[in-house]
């Protein structure tokens, strides 16, 4: 008889129990029939067998049912069929009628028992389907790592093993390894306990014997201990995992000396989750591939620009200042009181120009590299202007600022070091681009569930093309303007500190003539006020 | 030291960037300062024990020891004020240093006057420890009676809630001094806060409306940006 699934299945003496099950039925059934024969005389009395035979084909399969089916049909011979305690048979007819009993029984017993069986791997295709679908969703999951570790719990759980172990190699961005229950065997028979470093390398997928995708067994007890081997042999189960057909991990299991053996459907899943992995790696690894290549143009675009900063913006300071200190040193000039002064404050007056172009490489450098983290605590916006533009006061004197906040405007979430930034290239900004005299409006009002701050000159105003790129480093509208004092940074590292808020920073051109910088923090409503102790 | 008095105050400046440690010392010793130099954590150390400066200047990013950890042995052993150096984007590390007992910071490049104003508050507190102690505090028209619970600016009484009149009274404990966000909320909120600013930064714009006539010029109350506040006394309103 070969074994069918349903068999496999399960483990030998639960196999066992099934045919003394299907025995013990039939005895049980002969005594009733022997109780009601010694009453009174029923034709047809071993179709009772039959009953016995379904029930045994319902619960045990086909095998203990056709076992069933002999044994009522000997015992019923041997038992109740003149002549008495022989298996001959006197009258012919009663020779047909237990033939097509013996008939009836197998084929009834099977028909029972390919119905169970069918119903039951319709229920293991829609218990593997679910798993499958569960498994998919976890990889999809942001942190394939920790998604490793619920579908492990998930596996084993569904297979009914002691332990599943699913290790990937470092290599894939997310190597590691998840556990989910023991992976050691039963005390006593070996102390090998999982080592994923053992059972995983990195290289080509298995073929020919292995082919890839497939689980095989593999015995991992050392030959000393081969007479308890027979028992611990058989009990590992791998799995490789493989992505663009090289080997990037492992699905090990453990099975439980008293658990259910894994089949065939069970091959079949682990394959199919196996594949999902691999998928998922394979995803993980285009996504990187790309996110690296953006990087790289992005960081070469971004040296380009700084080595134009550089020949640019930097040197023009710096040859003020060696002019002027070079001058200072002259011993065949005699300046005048005056003119050290002037030489002097050019000198400050430069160094603190690179002093401020570099805090805003600096910043730039930061956010490129995503290390910004805003500190963001509550604070009083009006305080805060008034802060910058006390400390702009110098580089503001040229032109009237005003300043329109409500007074009741309530207070807000930043990091102060970080929008005292923004502010002051935006106002610093503004000083340059505006003529001198002209109004400078620093304005701040809550629109909606964002606080807008906004800086507006009198200015040339923005060309339209400009508009887009002009939060670019290094991005200034044309060669005429470069003219201009500045690194062509301000607005960029404004932008990048806006939106480390999470908020969000535009230009627009004025009704009138002049530009509006503006920037909108996202607002929350203050907590309640904390009295003082 | 050249043009250096004896009786001038002594100050160890340990830097290991030799061009400012140079400018820092000569710029020290021409207004009559005794100056050491030190290049490294360790020969700082020395120097405090054999020099037994009145004032430290420390860079915190000394190339063989961790600038905290000089701070905390200093603090060990003694008070001796002490300022940080350090540049703009490590408010982190300064509040970190001030509270671990640093006097104040200077953010490089820093010019010559800042160093020197510094300098004289720091040196100062040491001759004057608490300031907090004496019943009226004066600093240009601001006037605190700390007997009477009164406030007044240019003789107008200034009418303030008990919170912003416990922050100026915190303030006011250590003039010219820089108090973290931290310090502060522990003297006006209590021992338990420190690490949630809750209203500190708000009361402290109140405070600075009530007794400041142009807030964009604070005459009195100076923001630290992402360190803390500084209540300026008459003698350092610097003219802008």
């Amino acid at each position: 008889m070969s074994p069918t699934n349903r068999v496999t299945d399960r483990s030998i003496p639960a196999r066992v129990a099934g045919y003394a099950a299907g025995l013990a039925s039939v005895v049980l059934v002969s005594l009733v029939i022997g109780f009601v024969l010694g009453q009174t005389r029923i034709g047809n009395i071993s179709m009772l067998y039959l009953i016995a035979v379904l029930v045994t084909a319902v619960l045990f399969g086909s095998g203990p049912a056709v076992v069933a089916s002999v044994a009522a049909f000997l015992i019923f011979n041997w038992f109740f069929v003149e002549p008495l305690h022989t298996f001959t048979v006197s009258d012919p007819t009663e020779w047909i009628a237990l033939l097509l009993f013996l008939a009836t029984a197998v084929i009834t017993g099977q028909l029972a028992a390919s119905q169970i069986r069918r119903a039951e791997e319709a229920k293991q295709r829609e218990r593997e389907a679910v798993v499958l679908y569960d498994v998919a969703r976890l990889v999809t999951e942001d942190d394939l790592r920790a998604a490793l570790g619920s579908i492990a719990d998930r596996l084993r759980n569904e297979l009914q093993v002691s332990g599943v172990g699913i290790d990937l190699i470092e290599a894939t961005g997310f190597g590691g390894t998840a556990i989910s229950g023991d992976m050691r065997l039963a005390p006593g028979t070996t102390a090998v306990s999982i080592a994923p470093t053992h059972l995983l390398r990195e290289g080509t997928a298995p073929t020919g014997a292995q082919p890839s995708g497939s689980g095989r067994w593999v015995s991992v007890v050392p030959p000393r201990s081969l007479g308890r081997a027979r028992s611990a042999s058989d009990r590992y189960f791998v799995v490789p995992v493989t992505s663009d057909e090289r080997r990037v991990g492992t699905i090990t299991l453990v099975r439980s000396p008293l658990g259910p053996q894994l089949g065939s459907p069970q091959s079949r899943l682990l394959s199919a989750v196996a594949a999902q992995l691999g998928q998922a790696v394979e995803r993980e690894r285009l996504r990187r591939d790309a996110l690296e290549a953006e990087v790289l143009r992005r960081s070469d675009d971004l040296k380009t620009a700084l080595l134009n900063a550089v020949s640019h913006d930097l040197r023009t300071p710096l040859a003020s200042i060696v002019a002027s200190a070079g001058s200072l040193r002259q011993d065949d000039v005699t300046w005048t009181q005056d003119d050290r002064r002037e030489f002097v404050d050019t000198i400050e007056q430069e160094a603190n120009r690179l002093n401020a172009i570099i805090e805003n490489l600096l910043d730039l450098s930061r956010m490129e590299s995503g290390i910004l983290n805003p500190k963001k605590e509550w604070y009083d916006l009006a305080a805060l202007v008034d802060d910058v533009l006390g400390r702009l006061r110098p580089l503001t004197k040229g032109h009237p600022v005003v300043v329109d906040i409500p007074a009741d405007l309530p207070p807000v979430e930043l990091d102060y070091v970080e929008i005292d930034q923004v502010l002051s290239n935006l106002i610093e900004n503004a000083t340059k681009y505006a003529p001198a005299g002209q109004e400078i409006r620093v304005m701040a009002r809550r629109s909606g569930g964002e606080l807008q701050v906004e800086v507006a000159d009198r200015g040339p105003g923005i060309p339209q093309e400009a508009l887009r790129r002009l939060f670019e480093p290094f991005y200034r509208e044309d060669e005429a303007r470069r003219k201009q004092k500045g690194s062509g940074l301000g607005l960029a590292v404004a932008k990048g500190l806006v939106e480390a808020h999470g908020g969000r920073i535009w230009a627009e051109n004025r009704p009138g003539g002049g530009a509006r910088f503006v920037f909108a923090l996202p607002a929350r409503d203050p907590l309640p006020e904390k009295p003082a102790a | 030291m050249i043009g250096g008095t004896s009786e001038g105050a002594r100050i160890l400046v340990a830097d290991d960037e030799a061009a400012i440690g140079r400018a820092v010392e000569t710029n020290l010793s021409r207004h009559g300062f005794q100056v050491r130099a030190a290049q490294t954590g360790q020969s700082a150390l020395e120097v405090i024990v054999s020099f037994r400066p009145d004032l430290i200047l420390l860079d915190l990013g000394l190339p063989d020891m961790d600038g905290f950890e000089i701070i905390r042995r200093i603090r060990d052993a003694s008070s001796t004020p002490i300022i940080v150096l350090s540049v703009r984007g490590q408010e982190r590390d300064k509040v970190q240093a001030l509270d671990l007992g640093a006097d104040d910071y200077l953010t490089k490049p820093f010019g010559v006057d800042e160093l020197l104003a510094r300098v004289r508050v720091a040196l100062r507190h040491t001759a004057r420890p608490a300031a907090g102690t004496a019943a009226i505090f004066r600093t240009g028209n601001l006037i605190v009676d700390l007997e009477h619970r009164r406030v007044t600016l240019g003789g107008q009484e200034v009418s303030l809630t008990p919170t912003e009149y416990e922050l100026l009274k915190a303030l006011i404990a250590h003039p010219d001094k820089v108090l973290t966000d931290r310090m502060l909320l522990q003297r006006v909120w209590g021992p338990e806060y420190g690490d949630e600013a809750h209203y500190l930064h708000v009361y402290v714009a109140r405070l600075r409306k009530k007794i400041e006539l142009d807030p964009q010029n604070p005459r009195y109350l100076r923001t630290e940006p992402g360190v803390g506040y500084r209540l300026v006394s008459a003698d350092q309103t610097a003219p802008t």
